[in-house]
């Protein structure tokens, strides 16, 4: 007897894609977790960051602790991608981080981050308070 | 018999207050904790030790130590741990630490931690709420002027503490400090020793809490970063959810 094959709602095909995407942000994530947080040859360090992406707009969030405003530097590579850079006020060594084995000493914070979405970068509009850096990006709607 | 032990190093304190200051949003606990061992000179006093634990030692001025350990004094004993505790044995942890106590005889339990808000690094203070595990301890909090938590959902550490609190009838709180989600937050875990410090008498100075403040920051980056996945496993969005009230 032939069995036939259960239409899938609309439902079902939404949840499985956003469930694809969980998989996705979660191997994304382990990757970025396998790298350091710190880069010798560079003397850069990760900053911690945050992206929201709502109806209208990309709102970026990145903690620039312990950096000069003036030297915060958001610059886009691409359409969908910024390097974020922020010189700090003073070189930090790795035993002031708590690894009194390692030699190094850093004097940036740097990033590159990826838009999930079509954003206008022209009209991208940057704040700094208290060393986070917030970052609006207004999307563009394709007709 | 439990999976989880605590090894005893020291003369245990009996009827001492029990703070927790476990990785969570902002790292407030973590924070606030590693402040009040500094600033009070707490030891070590006990560890836990478990095959349930992932196979991570925490290396202090060359010599192991356990991840999740305790801190103490004659009066206090404050359990902190060092890295993010997985979704999978926070249960375990949390008994193990709660069955612990009881058997001192804590006379209260307090943990310390966070609340999460939009436009974080807009707000010009920080508000501190408290959950109590009894109505008694609820009152205590209220007549201390500080803003009882009435609704709303707890995820983490603190709300297995609370809960088991409640259950075995140990009075204890849970303090919460506004701060960032995502971002390691000294400046909260200030706010919320200031509380433990009107709730216990406890006073510490937070002057060199604040003045570290962005190197605190900059080194606790990686705990953030994991304690934001375990975080995720745990459901943590789930305290912005608006509670459906069930009478």
């Amino acid at each position: 007897m032939a069995i036939r094959k259960r239409e899938r709602s609309f439902f079902d095909l939404m949840d499985t894609y956003f469930e694809g995407l969980e998989e996705e942000f979660d191997r994304w994530r382990e990757s970025i977790m396998d790298m350091p947080s710190w880069n010798e040859k560079t003397c850069a360090m990760r900053p911690l960051s945050d992206m929201k992406v709502t109806a209208r707009e990309v709102i970026m969030t990145v903690d620039l602790p312990l950096t000069l405003e003036s030297s915060v530097q958001v610059k886009p590579l691409d359409e969908r991608t910024l390097e974020i850079s922020a010189e700090m006020k003073r070189k930090i060594q790795f035993k002031e981080l708590g690894a009194t084995h390692r030699k190094g000493e850093f004097h940036k914070l740097h990033c590159h981050k990826r838009v999930p979405v079509p954003v206008d970068m022209d009209k991208m509009h940057v704040s700094y308070k208290k060393g986070i850096l917030e970052v609006h990006i207004p999307r563009k709607h394709e007709r | 018999m439990s999976e989880i032990k605590v090894i005893e190093k020291a003369q245990i304190p009996i009827g001492a207050v029990m703070l927790f200051g476990f990785p969570d949003v902002g790292l407030v606990g973590v924070i606030a904790a590693s402040h009040l061992i500094e600033e009070l000179g707490l030891a070590e006093i006990a560890y836990l030790d478990s095959r349930l634990m992932p196979p991570l030692i925490v290396l202090h001025e060359g010599l192991p130590h356990s991840s999740i350990r305790v801190f103490g004094n004659d009066k206090i004993m404050l359990a902190v741990s060092e890295t993010p505790i997985s979704a999978e044995i926070i249960y375990q942890v949390m008994d193990t630490l709660i069955e612990w106590g009881r058997s001192k005889k804590v006379k209260l339990m307090v943990s310390l931690s966070g609340m999460p808000i939009e436009d974080r690094q807009d707000a010009k203070e920080l508000k501190v709420f408290a959950a109590a595990s009894s109505p008694e301890t609820l009152k205590t909090v209220k007549d201390k002027g500080i803003e009882a938590l009435m609704e709303g959902y707890m995820v983490g550490p603190q709300a297995i503490m609370l809960m088991r609190a409640s259950q075995i009838g140990i009075p204890a709180i849970t303090l919460m400090a506004q701060c960032f989600l995502n971002y390691p937050d000294p400046e909260s875990a200030a706010e919320v020793l200031k509380g433990l410090a009107t709730m216990t008498g406890m006073k510490v100075d937070i002057a060199k809490l604040l003045e570290k403040g962005e190197e605190i920051r900059l080194k606790a980056r990686d705990v953030m970063q994991r304690t934001q996945q375990e975080m995720t496993k745990m459901k943590k969005s789930q305290e912005y959810d608006l509670p459906v009230y069930v009478s």
